[in-house]
């Protein structure tokens, strides 16, 4: 048989945001599976979420409880998740509970009654919750270990020929995997919690998946009242550049363009860096107001303040944001809950560009950004962010990032020394000191593949946002902070006007 | 949060001792339980004894979901809140895993009549569907409890002759 006339396992889709892509296209029809991982790990609420996203009337998804979590108390809880619909319960979504015929110990008996209800019902999805229950139970009972290994063995049978998708629950230890269930089942999903410090983030990694390509490693999820939702690890393969034309975006702030050599290069990465105050968020708000009145639309992710703060000022130096908004064709994301994973940003990132066809985003700042990733996502943070980022300019759209730099004038550094490498153009802003005054000035270090200005520049911060003005060329030791005169003092006449 | 849980609703019923109104959803299936009893035989003569044979049917199917052990905790629940306000409950006992469910009935019957040992089985039923309403919310209590109506018209009634050996 060649290749392409295979018949294709029919995926089933999990209803679980991100699982599908994970598992390499959903779930293949009729698998035996095991869903794995320590208490509190989200094994149930998975369960229920697949169960209620494929459960039908005539195909209903049927849950079989065990010994553990009471039924009751159970369905007290799932049902707070808005994926819950309690009026599928008794029809769609059918419970039974097994605990008598396992504590009475006798296998035979417990698989007769799943076999005898899943006839009855003839389910699309069958759980059983806790299966380590059963086996836990008969631990010390059975004389023969194989009769585990046999039980397994004939349900996976049984559920299989009546054409059930099939998830066993339980509690497993990494060094478990021996346990028969592992080898008998198509497809493992292993749960759990990994603790850092005060942090803890949820995670998945698909151990087995007969019949498909899930993607490899572990991948975050967060439980919400929505459910599980599972952020992907980028994949290296998918990271592919679209040809970009090099058309030029202007910034929106005057004089700055011109610097750049004619304004930021489309589907690039740039990056503004500056110490505290140096207008950094300003020249960010510019850059999308500009976008704005050129008819595109724009994300803004924060991670520093509140949105409420942020569109705020945004809103007193150009009204256009918050109308925008309003319009639909902007959007502010703030991303700042406990224990957050590059995925998870990226995830949310990319869903708002792709929702509203975002040609610019702002991400303000990277800085608040790597404060805002659980601790043990911040030891690979320049990895991260390079597949953040690749993913992102992928896409085409160009992407504004600002960072704080600690502001030192003896310091030479124009960027963080993490993240530079990622980008397409930095532009630095800096404070220095003239006369007994501070003032600030920008520059612009790297334009990839495009000339651009090598000057010093001074800037105001102005009611309507960032003037640049004119170099500073009769100073030495600029970059040092504390420039000396060069020659013959006639700055004066040529600094820009300084805002009331 | 989809899930209905009333605070107000909680305090009010979980003080238990007073009866639900008699428009109330949880009196009207209570209703539906026991007609449906007696529509089908058990108890025909004897109010009380359809009020018994409806509780051995609800213990039997709600069983189904959330165990036997479960089931028992909301009807000795039910039964201990029911008890103060209706004393022909203190001759019922529950009786886990063994049908019928439902014992004392005949003992009641003669202590304190049919008509107030038929009043008190309702109330205990209507307290039970109340809690249950409370812990899984009321719609889908209401769904399993419909949902047990419909099974038992299925599969058929708990045979008085067993609560008479019994």
């Amino acid at each position: 048989m060649k290749v392409d006339e295979r018949e294709p396992i029919k995926a089933l889709v999990t209803g679980v945001p991100g699982l599908d892509t994970v598992l390499g296209g959903g779930l293949p029809e009729f698998s035996f599976n095991l869903i794995a991982g320590g208490p509190g790990s989200g094994k149930t609420i998975l369960a229920h979420q697949i169960m209620f996203q494929n459960a039908t009337v005539e195909r209903p998804s049927l849950y079989f409880t065990v010994l553990g979590e009471p039924t009751l108390k159970m369905l007290r809880y799932q049902r707070q998740f808005k994926f819950f619909d309690p009026t599928m319960a008794g029809s769609a979504i059918q419970f039974v509970n097994l605990s008598a015929e396992v504590m009475d110990r006798d296998l035979d008996e417990v698989l007769r009654r799943i076999v005898s209800e899943t006839e009855r019902l003839k389910p699309g999805i069958v759980v059983v919750d806790s299966f380590r229950t059963i086996g836990g139970q008969h631990a010390a009972a059975v004389t023969d270990p194989l009769d585990i290994d046999q039980f397994v063995q004939r349900l996976a049978l049984h559920l299989t020929s009546w054409e059930a998708t099939s998830f066993l629950l339980g509690e497993y230890a990494v060094e478990e995997q021996r346990n028969p269930v592992f080898t008998v089942a198509d497809g493992i999903l292993w749960l759990a919690q990994a603790t850092d410090r005060n942090s803890v983030v949820r995670k998945l990694q698909v151990v087995k998946s007969r019949g498909r390509a899930p993607m490899p490693g572990l991948h975050t999820f967060r439980i919400t009242d929505d459910g599980l939702q599972v952020f992907p690890r980028i994949p290296e393969h998918k990271r592919l550049r679209h040809e970009q034309v090099r058309r030029r975006l202007s910034t929106g702030v005057p004089g700055m363009d011109e610097m750049i050599g004619g304004g930021i290069v489309a589907g690039d990465a740039v990056m503004l860096t500056g110490p505290a105050g140096s207008g950094k968020s300003t020249v960010a708000t510019q850059f999308i107001a500009e976008g704005l009145r050129q008819g595109e639309t724009a994300v803004i992710a924060v991670f520093e303040e509140y949105p409420e703060d942020y569109l705020a000022r945004a809103n007193a130096r150009d009204s256009d944001v918050g109308r925008m908004i309003a319009s639909g064709k902007l959007e502010l994301i703030y991303l700042r809950p406990l224990d957050l994973s590059v995925d998870e940003a990226l995830a949310a990132i990319l869903e708002a560009v792709q929702r509203l066809g975002a040609s610019r985003i702002v991400i303000d700042s990277l800085s608040g950004f790597e404060v805002a990733l659980a601790p043990t996502f911040r030891e690979d943070f320049r990895e991260s962010l390079y597949r953040l980022v690749g993913t992102l300019t992928a896409t085409g759209v160009t992407v504004f990032m600002t960072a704080e730099v600690p502001e030192g004038f003896a310091d030479a550094r124009f960027t963080s020394e993490k993240v530079s490498f990622i980008t397409d153009e930095i532009i630095v802003q800096r404070y220095v000191e003239i006369e007994g005054e501070l003032l600030r000035v920008m520059a612009v270090i790297k334009v990839r593949g495009s000339d651009h200005s090598h000057e010093f520049r001074t800037y105001e911060i102005t009611a309507n946002g960032v003037n640049v003005g004119g170099p500073l060329k009769e100073y030495d030791g600029i970059i040092t902070g504390v420039p000396t005169l060069r020659a013959k003092p006639t700055r004066t006449k040529k600094r820009t006007p300084r805002a009331e | 949060m989809r899930a209905a849980f009333s605070a107000q609703a909680f305090m009010k019923s979980a003080g238990g001792g007073k009866d639900s109104p008699p428009d109330s959803a949880a009196r009207k299936i209570a209703h539906r339980l026991i007609e449906s009893s007696r529509s089908e035989g058990q108890g025909a003569d004897s109010p009380a004894r359809a009020a018994a044979a409806a509780c051995d049917r609800l213990y039997r199917e709600l069983s189904r979901w959330v165990g036997r052990d479960g089931c028992h905790a909301l009807f000795t629940r039910a039964l201990a809140q029911a008890r103060t306000d209706h004393p022909a409950l203190g001759k019922i006992q529950l009786h886990a895993r063994a049908e019928p469910y439902i014992d004392g009935v005949a003992e009641a019957i003669i202590a304190q009549g049919d008509p107030a040992t038929a009043q008190a089985l309702e109330a205990m039923l209507v307290s039970l569907v109340e809690l249950l309403g409370r812990l899984i919310g009321d719609d889908m209590s209401m769904r399993l409890i419909e949902r047990s109506l419909v099974l038992t018209e299925v599969r058929g009634p708990v045979s008085e002759n067993r609560r008479e050996e019994a």
